[in-house]
């Protein structure tokens, strides 16, 4: 039986961590939302690994910060270990990882989404998205509720027609033994989404009873601990925090026996698997047959809360059967006795085709329907909440007649994700990765509030509160560069005393402290003694002053490949040309070009199949109608 | 698509020789022909017809063959027709003339490329190999044209740029997936690459200095005080070879005032200083603002009098061109006129100027103008016209790239110390693909991570 239910601005189907920021990103700006998830006790689950953040996802999620997005504070509040990853490296490319209780972090979020203002959760199935014209107005549940709306956010991740396979036994199933989706990917088929299938894997859980720690090698977390939130900073709770261990393995010949005998049970190599899997995280099967050379594999282990004795094996996710898995998990040293919990599975999925959306994240040619996360064809937590939060800021700016949110690429690491996915489109699940961004040297974790902020205020997502404690923030590190800068140092015999104990080479003239600053064996901190005047600073505006001075040199080289970037993002394409017409294009540049029609000719040099002579072409046209127009 | 009109120029070396050939493109190609030529009536695509060439006025100028090629089959892919004529000079430009008379536009420098390529005939690395063939003024020249269109150069900046994608991939790996147990990238080997990369851009640099006299020729100004004879210098030298093109009304005149060859040097000799304007270039705009204007100039033929006493600004010029490293010819004009008293000290001025070139020459009476141009080639070493295999020579885009790339190469690698870490570097790194990229055409992130999951076992 069909009935009418409650009227919503915002419709979003799915709380994943795509699904939780674009609700609560909705309810926050306002807007009457509702959040449809197929099993309330799954809400911002981590049915893959047990962590957040790492290498190019940490600097998303403290992105999602600096906006005014949730992921942040809950994984402050939950986390069992949080590491700083790249420290030997420059600051570019330290990355913020923490070990969450899955469990917690659940439940933390499903109360924070419970909490908030203007927003209501639903356990229901949402089977059918209808739309009038080319607008959608409502959806409906599998129990026959109809909810009007004026936006719909799909955040499926999944769960769309979600099967699971390991070895020769497969069944539909979403996630973690949840029911899967099988009727929306019909309904979306129906309204004109095209729809495309990809494949992903997860490694088995273990109990930690059976495992023997005293043969592997535990890796610890930070002893400073630096928190995900721009918020917080000074949280003593969070700064404190007693962290647990995770352990390192290793995968060994007997390993490597055990699955070569058995390849042939693999669906991945029978061709029972038809989706794209990734590259990136390929499964162990798959790394041994392609790195036939290496001896072994790395294998960490990792818990998934401090109230259960699981623990998730990174590295050895598989989709051979499960006889095959016990025996190959079983070689490797320290898990000899290992007694599996949930068995590692391959899962294949419908997502559609991300060259289909607007930079806005709404589908071409339907108004009103928005795609967040997993189901655009990403991968990982951090991109969905990342996706999620746009989508949602994006959902409500369009009921209220506004501009879209759309961060380029020389403003944040969302800005490459959404680019590449919706300009360059992906085949295999999307991980964000530093290498995917060219100014990254900018795009660091630790400013992604001096990036960020402003617009996360002007959207209404980062309270006046939090902005002028920012703006003082911004102040004291301009004055503070200001100050080294104008600040002499004579070479007294005092001062060349103290840089020849810094093993640093002593000073015949005066030098500006700034230009003494640029020395790599100089640090802010180090120099404290020669330098009179300083006054005491919080720590996160000096090492936003001595990363703006050490690094100045090359901030300057990015500043300039920024420039050349935004000449070409400026000049904009109108979205009624026919390159059919234009002549001088390569045949699939025409055919990509009046598919995808880019706004502007940066956008177009980076869809793939558009060459450098085609993008001159376009500059030729454009020049030519300006002459014309003129 | 682009444009609708019909240019016209003339699409082989201006030079007298057995045949000329002078090519229409565009929508009037055919109407234009049918004005002009008595057989048009007869003309099919892809035919050859005989026939005359008739002037407005009904005069006949020459028996040619003209062919006719359908848009989009032909090489630009518009109407094209052209004239074959006998490959006089005289010829060749009236008929040109009679074309534009009859509606065509003259062409522009690689306009007929141009439009191929915006046709899709060509793509844009063999536009410009085309261009550079079609400019190229002299043998040698087209030799190395299509040594360029077969790719020599592209496979080495694919090579060079190859390794830094490699060395990228490699740092990316130690970057995103830092706790894997992937050796680290050495430092030292990141400086020997980078010091390798530096080594064989200067080599393709200095292969385009080299390569520039052979391709663009070797431009010269002519200096001297007035009325000592560089207007007829300049006429004499290039009695017979006249651009007649750059004439024509409502053409654009390139700088270059004349271009001469001798034997196989082709010299441009450039009006940068003025020479046909003002007589006395030297004293209106001064010496500084003289040798300012001589950045471009290889070679200065600086001209004195025989019978005038060499005076301080020759002196003062002349030394000021030596210091900038320019090569020069010091012609003594007027031998007709000679004094032997004062030639003799202007001799021993040059000599303690140590200028070893000096040529005596007499305009009026033709005398010396051999030994003048034989001079001119001993000035440039042999291997400055020379191509061998490994001759790179490159375009004003390329070589603006690479010159891009050798200063960051240089900059990155005096930065250089153990300390260094290798994610900064790797902005550089980077930065050097995209210039090595942009000279072949190529995205760099992609091939990164393309090159990543190539090399490496990563993941969960």
């Amino acid at each position: 039986m069909e009935y009418n239910s409650d009227s919503y601005d915002v419709v979003v189907i799915g709380g994943g961590h795509a699904g939780c920021e674009a609700g609560l990103a909705a309810a926050r700006l306002g807007k009457k939302t509702a959040v449809f998830i197929m099993n309330l006790d799954s809400l911002a689950n981590m049915p893959c690994n047990p962590s957040i953040g790492g290498t190019s996802k940490g600097h998303l999620v403290k992105e999602l910060d600096a906006l005014g997005g949730q992921m942040a504070k809950t994984a402050d509040t939950t986390f069992i270990q949080s590491k700083m990853l790249n420290m030997s490296k420059g600051p570019a490319v330290h990355s913020l990882r923490i070990q969450a209780d899955r469990k917690k972090y659940h439940i933390e979020m499903k109360r924070i989404l419970e909490e908030q203002e203007n927003l209501d959760l639903y356990q229901a199935e949402v089977v059918q998205i209808l739309k009038k014209d080319s607008k959608v107005v409502s959806v409906k549940t599998k129990t026959g509720a109809i909810f009007n709306t004026k936006v719909v956010v799909v955040a499926t991740g999944t769960y769309l027609k979600g099967r699971i396979i390991i070895g020769d036994v497969s069944y539909d199933s979403g996630p973690d033994g949840i029911f899967p989706a099988k009727d929306l990917s019909q309904s979306l088929i129906d309204i004109g989404v095209e729809l495309r299938r990809f494949k992903t894997g997860t490694p088995a859980r273990i109990n930690k009873r059976t495992m023997d720690f005293s043969k592997m090698e535990p890796q610890k977390g930070d002893e400073n601990i630096t928190p995900f939130s721009f918020e917080n900073e000074n949280n003593k709770e969070i700064l404190n925090k007693v962290q647990t261990d995770c352990y390192l393995t290793y995968t060994n010949e007997n390993t490597h026996n055990i699955i070569m005998n058995n390849i042939h049970r693999s669906p991945l190599y029978s061709g029972d698997i038809k989706g794209v899997g990734p590259r990136y995280c390929p499964s162990i099967e798959d790394k041994i047959v392609r790195f036939k050379d290496k001896e072994r594999h790395q294998i960490f282990i990792e818990p998934l809360g401090e109230s259960t004795s699981e623990m998730y094996i990174q590295g050895m996710s598989s989709s051979l059967p499960e006889d095959v898995q016990i025996a190959m998990y079983r070689s490797i040293q320290g898990m000899e006795n290992v007694k599996l919990m949930r068995p590692a599975y391959a899962i294949e999925y419908d997502c559609i085709d991300s060259t289909n959306l607007e930079l806005s994240l709404e589908y071409k040619g339907i108004d009103g329907l928005f795609f967040a996360g997993q189901v655009n064809g990403s991968s990982g937590y951090e991109e969905a909440a990342a996706q999620g939060l746009i989508a949602g800021i994006n959902a409500s700016r369009k009921i209220d007649n506004k501009e879209p949110l759309i961060l380029d690429r020389s403003q944040a690491y969302i800005g490459v994700l959404i680019d590449d996915l919706v300009t360059k489109g992906t085949n295999e699940p999307y991980r964000m990765m530093t290498s995917r961004s060219e100014y990254r040297l900018m795009l660091r974790q630790d400013n992604a509030d001096l990036r960020l902020t402003e617009i996360g205020y002007n959207i209404g997502l980062i309270s006046r509160e939090r902005y002028n404690y920012f703006l003082e923030k911004k102040e004291l590190i301009l004055k503070e560069i200001d100050r080294l800068k104008t600040t002499n140092l004579k070479p007294t015999e005092s001062v060349n005393k103290k840089l020849k104990e810094l093993g640093s080479s002593e000073i015949t003239t005066t030098i500006r402290l700034n230009d003494l600053l640029k020395r790599t064996e100089i640090t802010y901190d180090n120099i404290k003694d020669l330098d009179e005047n300083r006054v005491s600073m919080p720590k996160s505006v000096t090492e936003q002053v001595e990363i703006q001075i050490k690094y100045e040199g090359y901030i300057n080289l990015q500043l300039g490949q920024i420039e050349g970037f935004k000449k070409l993002e400026n000049k904009k394409l109108s979205s009624n040309i026919n390159y059919d017409e234009l002549k001088g294009l390569s045949l699939e540049a025409r055919q990509k070009l009046n598919k995808q029609k880019p706004l502007s000719v940066g956008q177009a040099s980076r869809i793939s199949g558009v060459s450098p002579a085609d993008i001159s072409v376009l500059l030729i046209y454009l020049n030519q109608n300006k002459n014309n127009i003129n | 698509m682009l444009t609708h009109t019909t240019i016209s120029g003339i699409s082989t070396a201006l030079v007298n020789s057995g045949i000329s050939i002078i090519r229409l493109s565009g929508p009037d190609s055919l109407n234009i022909i049918s004005k002009m030529f008595s057989n048009y009536n007869r003309l099919k695509p892809n035919s050859i017809i005989y026939g005359k060439i008739l002037s407005n006025s009904g005069e006949i100028l020459d028996n040619v063959l003209v062919s006719y090629f359908k848009a989009p089959n032909s090489f630009t892919g518009e109407d094209v027709c052209e004239i074959n004529c006998h490959g006089g000079k005289q010829i060749t430009v009236e008929i040109l003339e009679e074309t534009i008379k009859n509606g065509a536009s003259l062409a522009g420098p690689g306009e007929f490329s141009k439009r191929a390529f915006l046709n899709g005939k060509m793509d844009l690395s063999q536009a410009e190999a085309v261009i550079d063939l079609i400019n190229s003024k002299s043998k040698i020249q087209s030799k190395i044209a299509v040594n360029q269109l077969q790719g020599a150069m592209h496979s080495k900046i694919t090579e060079l740029r190859d390794k830094l994608i490699e060395l990228m991939a490699h740092i990316e790996v130690s970057i995103d997936y830092p706790e894997y147990d992937y050796e680290e990238v050495n430092v030292l080997e990141v400086q020997s690459l980078l010091k390798y990369e530096l080594n064989e851009i200067k080599n393709i640099l200095k292969s385009y200095e080299e390569g520039r006299y052979l391709k663009e020729g070797v431009n010269v100004a002519i200096l001297g005080v007035p009325n000592v004879g560089k207007s007829s210098l300049l006429n004499n030298l290039a009695k017979y070879d006249k651009a007649i093109v750059t004439d024509i009304e409502g053409t654009t005149r390139d700088i270059i005032e004349e271009t001469i060859n001798i034997g196989n040097i082709i010299l441009n000799i450039s009006d940068t200083a003025g020479i046909r304007k003002t007589e006395d270039v030297v004293e209106k705009i001064g010496v500084e603002k003289t040798l300012k204007k001589l950045d471009e100039i290889d070679l200065v033929i600086y001209m004195i009098n025989a019978d005038k006493k060499v005076n301080e600004t020759d002196i003062d010029i002349l030394s000021k061109i030596q210091n900038k490293g320019i090569k020069i010819v010091c012609v003594i004009n007027k031998m007709d006129r000679i004094e032997k008293s004062i030639f003799g000290a202007n001799m021993n001025e040059l000599e303690n100027l140590k200028i070893k070139d000096i040529v005596k020459i007499s305009i009026i009476d033709n005398k010396g103008i051999d030994e003048l141009k034989n001079k001119i080639v001993e000035t440039f070493n042999k291997n400055d016209f020379e191509i061998n295999k490994d001759t790179f020579i490159v375009n004003s885009r390329h070589k603006e790239s690479l010159i891009k790339a050798e200063q960051l190469l240089i900059k990155t690698v005096n930065d250089f110390d153990k300390n260094s870490s290798i994610d900064i570097i790797s902005i550089s790194i980077k930065q050097l693909a995209e210039y090595l990229g942009d000279i072949i055409g190529a995205n760099v992130s992609e091939d990164v991570v393309n090159k990543i999951f190539e090399k490496f076992c990563l993941g969960k």
